[in-house]
C-alpha cells in the first residue's frame, strides 16, 4: 500500500469531522475523532454511535479445500461450521507464535471471507498456495460501518433493516435496492453493515437518518479503540509485535491472554504442538490494570511490585466510562492475581516521578454495551 | 492385503543412498527392506547398453564424491569393486591452440595455463592450495554431522564463498575466460550468478576419490559396478531387496509414520521409513504433505527456476585423432563465462542454450571392456538444459545437433565415427529415475547441519536421497549418516 486512500465514506466523515484529526489504518485514513472521543465512547454505551471500519483486511477464499485450508490454518475447526455464522480465531507460525487473530466467515460450503484488523498476506497467501483454493483480497472493493450501542437493533428497524441476528451470525440482504451484508463480528455487540463502495453514501445517509431519533452519532478510531481496550480486545501491531517469520515462536497465544481463542479439540492447526508445549512453560500472561489517575501510563511502561518490576504496559487509555486509566499489562504469571495491587510510574514530562497504583482486574474492564 | 512379514525399516528406492542406508541398519541388525520401482538397482548411477557391445554410463560418469568411510565400512573392494581410473584431469580443449590440462601435478598445469595468461598461471596453483586446504576442513560438516572449526582466515574465505557468485569467485583470481567457464562448469547446477554458488566448488574440492582429494575417478564396469558391489554388501548384511515394486504411499497416523503402500495395494508396515527418493516427491507426493506446517512445507513446495542436464551417449568406431589425444581427461566445452550466463538463462526459460556446455568423458580409453575392441564410448554429459515441462519431443534433435557440432569444432571429423547414439533427456531422468532435475545449489542448503535435511517432522520418515546432500551426487553419504542417526536415535 503506497498511498493514503479515503474510504467510501470520505464524503460523509470529512464534512463531520469539524476538528480535521485524521488517522491512518492500513492505508486508509479515518476520522481520529468528531469533536470529543470521551464523549463518543460514552454514546456507544448510551445511545448509539456509528462508526466507518473499511480499515478491516478482508478476503474472499473460495475452492474445494478451502475449508480443509482453513481449518489447518485457523486454532478453531472451521470445517465444522455453518454457511452464515463465523468464527474468531488466531493463526501461528509453525513454532506457535501469534502471527493474528481474525473472523472466518463462511458464506457457502466452499466460500469463505477472512476478515482481520491487521492484513497478514504473506503467511495466508502463502498457505493459500499449498491447497487447492483462489484468494482474492476484497478489502477496496467495500465498505463496512459498525453500529454500537443499546439502540442500535432500534436504529437498524427503523432503517428497514431488521436483522436479528445471533453474535457471529452474519446475512446477506436486499435492502431498499442495496445488496449488503449485516454482520455480529464484532467485539461491541453490536452490528456491521458491508457494502459495496458505490453504494456506501447512500447506506451512510440511511443509518444517519433513522439514527436520529435515537441520539446516533458518528464515532473516529479513538472512540472504537477505547471501546476495543475496555472489552480487553488486542490486535496485532496496535497492541503487540505479531510474528513475523514462520519460526517465530513468540508471542505466544496464552502471554497475550488470546488462549480462549484456540479449541482445544481442534486437532490439526498449524503451531499445534509449540502451542501445547509454550502453554506448559510460558511465563508471561495477560492482565488489565486499573490505575487511580485519569493519565494513562505510557507503553512499555513499568508495573512495580514489591519494588520489582513484574510487567509492562502494551496500551493503556481513560476509560471514560470508569473515569480513569485502564491498561493492558504483560506479566509475570506469579505476579498475576486479580487484586493485586501495583506502582506505575506516569510520563515524566506532566508529573515528574509521579507514580499511580493500579490495580489487577479480569479482563474485561467492561461487558460491552448491552442491547436493549 | 496386508504383508505379514515384519520389518523395522522400509527403504524407498535402490538408489545408491538408499542401498547403503539399507546396509548400514542391516549390520546394526533390523530387518530391512528395500523396495525399488525399476527391476534394476542404483538409479543414476547405471550401466546399460546403448548399442550392441556398448555399455555405458547412462546418467552420472564419473565418481567425484564418493564417500571413502563406505569403501572400506562396507568392504566394497572384497564385492569386486575396481577402479578403472583414480583420476582424470580437467581438460579445457578451445582456450586457443593447445589444450589447458589441469591434473595433479601444479607446475605442469601451470604451464599448460602459461601461454594464455602468466597471471593465471601463477595463480592457479595459489587458487588449488586455498580452495583445498578449507575444503579439507569442511569435511566435518559435509562428510559427518560435525561442527565446523575453521580459522579467522578460513572463516573469511567461507564467507566471501557463500556471499560470492561462483562468477564473481573466478573473476577474483584468474583473467582467461576459457579457463574459468571450465572451472565454473562443476558449479553448473544453478545459476552462476547466484550468490553462494561459488560453495559447489568448495564442496567438490572437499570430496576425496581413491585417496586423491578433489578426483575424479572411473569404476571398472561403469557406474553400475559400484551399485553392484554395495547391493551385494547390502544382501550380505540381510537386507531384502524388491524390485518391480513401485511405493505410492507413504502412510503417516498422527505424526508417526507406519508404512507404505505398494502399486499393487499392498500395505507393508515399519516403524521406519527412509526415502532415497527427491524430499520433494517423497514428503508432498507420496507422504501427502506429511501434516508438515505452512512454513516448513515451504521448504519442499518451491521450485521455480530449475535447470536439468541431459546425458547424450555416442557409440564410436574410432576416436578422431584430437579427441584421442584428450581422451584420458574430463574435457570440458564452454563459451566462455558470459556464454554459460546466457545458457543458463535460456535453460531457465525453457529453451535449449545455443551455445551448450558439456563435459565429455571416454570411459573405454581406460576401460575397454565396455566397447569391442578399438571402439569407444563418448559420454557427454550437457548442463544446463531445460527443464522443459511442455515435454522434450521437440527439443530433441535440437540437443542432439548442438552436442555434435560442439564437438566437431573441438575435435573435427568426430561426426564420421559415430555408429550410435542415446539422448536421455531430464524428461527421461524423471521417468526412469523419479528425480530430473538439477537442485540449484544453495548457501542454505550447503551448510545446514544434516539432522536438519534428514528428518522431516514426522517420527521415523527419513530423507537420505541425493537432494539432502550438500549438493546432488553420486555420495552414498546421505544413506550412512540417515542410518547412523536412526540407530542413534532408536538407542535413545
Amino acid at each position: 500500500m503506497s498511498e493514503t486512500r479515503a474510504t467510501p465514506f470520505h464524503a460523509r466523515t470529512a464534512v463531520l469531522n469539524r476538528h480535521n484529526r485524521w488517522h491512518n489504518r492500513n492505508g486508509w485514513t479515518f476520522a481520529s475523532d468528531y469533536g470529543d472521543a470521551h464523549f463518543e465512547a460514552l454514546a456507544a454505551r448510551n445511545s448509539a454511535i456509528v462508526a466507518d471500519i473499511s480499515w478491516r483486511w478482508r478476503i474472499e477464499i473460495e475452492g474445494a479445500q478451502a475449508a480443509e485450508l482453513l481449518s489447518r490454518l485457523m486454532t478453531k475447526d472451521v470445517s465444522r461450521l455453518e454457511p452464515g455464522n463465523a468464527l474468531k480465531a488466531l493463526w501461528l507460525s509453525d513454532q506457535g507464535g501469534v502471527r493474528g487473530a481474525g473472523v472466518v466467515a463462511r458464506f457457502g460450503r466452499n466460500a469463505f471471507v477472512l476478515a482481520a484488523s491487521t492484513p497478514d498476506i504473506e503467511w495466508i497467501g502463502l498457505a493459500a498456495s499449498q491447497f487447492d483454493v483462489a484468494m482474492r483480497d476484497v478489502s477496496g472493493e467495500e465498505g463496512g460501518i459498525a453500529l454500537i450501542g443499546p439502540y442500535v437493533g432500534a436504529v437498524l428497524k427503523a432503517a428497514g433493516l431488521e436483522a436479528n441476528l445471533d453474535a457471529l451470525a452474519f446475512r446477506k440482504v436486499f435492502w431498499r435496492g442495496l445488496d449488503v451484508t449485516v454482520t455480529r463480528w464484532g467485539e461491541q455487540n453490536g452490528y456491521e453493515i458491508w457494502c459495496r463502495n458505490d453504494d456506501a453514501l447512500t447506506v451512510w445517509d440511511r443509518i444517519a437518518k433513522s439514527g436520529v431519533g435515537y441520539a446516533l452519532v458518528p464515532a473516529g478510531l479513538t472512540a472504537t479503540d477505547i471501546l476495543d481496550l475496555e472489552r480487553g480486545v488486542m490486535r496485532p501491531g496496535r497492541d503487540y509485535q505479531a510474528a513475523q517469520l514462520g519460526s517465530d515462536a513468540h508471542p505466544t497465544p496464552l502471554s497475550l491472554g488470546l488462549e480462549q481463542l484456540i479449541d482445544e479439540r481442534h486437532s490439526r492447526f498449524n503451531g499445534r504442538a509449540a502451542w501445547l508445549a509454550s502453554r506448559a512453560s510460558e511465563k508471561m500472561r495477560f492482565v488489565g490494570v486499573e490505575i487511580d489517575s485519569e493519565t494513562p501510563p505510557a507503553k512499555f511502561s513499568s508495573m512495580i511490585h514489591e519494588e520489582r518490576p513484574v510487567g509492562r504496559v502494551t496500551a493503556a487509555v481513560f476509560s471514560p466510562a470508569l473515569r480513569k486509566a485502564i491498561a493492558l499489562v504483560q506479566i509475570d504469571v506469579a505476579a498475576s492475581v486479580p487484586g493485586t495491587l501495583l506502582k506505575i510510574a506516569l510520563p515524566p514530562d506532566e508529573h515528574g516521578d509521579e507514580q499511580a497504583t493500579g490495580r489487577i482486574v479480569e479482563l474485561p474492564f467492561l461487558p460491552p454495551p448491552a442491547a436493549i | 492385503m496386508r504383508d505379514t512379514r515384519n520389518y523395522d525399516a522400509i527403504v524407498v528406492g535402490a538408489g545408491v543412498n538408499g542401498l547403503v542406508a539399507a546396509a548400514y541398519l542391516a549390520k546394526a541388525g533390523l530387518r530391512v527392506l528395500v523396495a525399488e520401482a525399476r527391476n534394476k538397482l542404483g538409479g543414476h548411477c547405471e550401466t546399460a547398453a546403448i548399442a550392441d557391445g556398448f555399455n555405458a554410463p547412462i546418467s552420472a560418469h564419473t565418481l567425484y564424491a564418493f564417500d571413502p568411510e563406505l569403501l572400506e565400512e562396507l568392504k566394497l573392494g572384497k564385492q569386486g569393486l575396481v577402479f578403472a581410473v583414480r583420476d582424470m584431469p580437467l581438460i579445457v580443449p578451445d582456450a586457443g591452440t593447445a589444450p589447458i590440462v589441469l591434473g595433479r601435478d601444479m607446475r605442469a598445469a601451470a604451464r599448460s595455463i602459461a601461454p594464455y595468461s602468466q597471471a593465471d598461471a601463477k595463480a592457479y596453483p595459489e587458487y588449488r592450495q586455498q580452495l583445498f586446504s578449507l575444503a579439507r576442513r569442511m569435511r566435518t560438516i559435509w562428510w559427518n554431522d560435525g561442527k565446523l572449526d575453521l580459522r579467522a582466515n578460513d572463516s573469511r574465505v567461507l564467507e566471501k564463498l557463500r556471499q560470492w557468485s561462483v562468477f564473481a569467485w573466478l573473476d577474483s583470481w584468474f583473467e582467461t575466460n576459457a579457463l574459468k567457464a571450465a572451472l565454473a562448469f562443476d558449479a553448473m547446477a544453478g545459476s552462476p550468478l547466484e550468490p553462494g554458488s561459488a560453495l559447489a566448488l568448495l564442496w567438490r574440492a572437499s570430496q576425496e576419490m581413491c585417496g586423491l582429494q578433489g578426483a575424479a575417478a572411473l569404476p571398472r564396469g561403469g557406474p553400475g559396478a559400484l551399485v553392484q558391489a554395495i547391493a551385494a554388501a547390502a544382501q550380505n548384511a540381510g537386507v531384502e531387496i524388491r524390485t518391480g515394486v513401485p511405493v505410492t504411499r507413504i502412510h503417516i497416523q498422527g505424526d508417526i509414520v507406519c508404512g507404505v503402500e505398494l502399486a499393487r495395494g499392498d500395505m507393508i508396515s515399519a516403524p521406519i521409513v527412509i526415502s532415497s527418493l527427491p524430499a520433494r516427491r517423497t514428503i508432498l507426493e507420496l507422504a501427502d504433505g506429511a501434516n508438515l506446517d505452512i512454513a516448513a512445507r515451504r521448504r519442499f513446495d518451491r521450485r521455480f527456476g530449475e535447470t536439468a542436464a541431459a546425458k547424450v551417449l555416442f557409440a564410436v568406431n574410432g576416436l578422431p585423432p584430437r579427441l584421442a589425444t584428450l581422451a584420458s581427461g574430463r574435457i570440458v566445452v564452454a563459451e566462455g563465462m558470459e556464454g554459460l550466463v546466457v545458457a543458463h538463462g535460456q535453460a531457465r526459460a525453457g529453451d535449449l542454450p545455443d551455445d551448450l556446455a558439456m563435459e565429455l568423458i571416454i570411459p573405454t580409453f581406460a576401460d575397454p571392456t565396455l566397447a569391442p575392441p578399438g571402439q569407444h564410448i563418448v559420454s557427454v554429459l550437457v548442463r544446463p538444459v531445460p527443464l522443459a515441462a511442455a515435454g522434450w519431443s521437440e527439443l530433441k534433435g535440437l540437443l542432439v545437433e548442438r552436442t555434435v557440432l560442439a564437438i566437431e569444432r573441438v575435435a573435427p571429423g568426430f561426426a564420421k565415427y559415430i555408429s550410435a547414439f542415446k539422448l536421455v533427456t531430464p524428461e527421461d531422468m524423471e521417468a526412469v529415475y523419479g528425480a530430473g532435475a538439477c537442485a540449484a545449489v544453495s548457501a542454505d542448503r550447503m551448510l545446514l547441519p544434516w539432522k536438519a535435511r534428514v528428518g522431516t517432522g514426522t517420527k521415523g520418515l527419513y530423507l537420505c536421497g541425493a537432494s539432502v546432500e550438500p549438493m546432488d551426487a553420486v555420495s552414498g553419504r546421505a544413506g550412512r549418516i540417515t542410518a547412523s542417526m536412526i540407530l542413534m536415535n532408536r538407542k535413545s
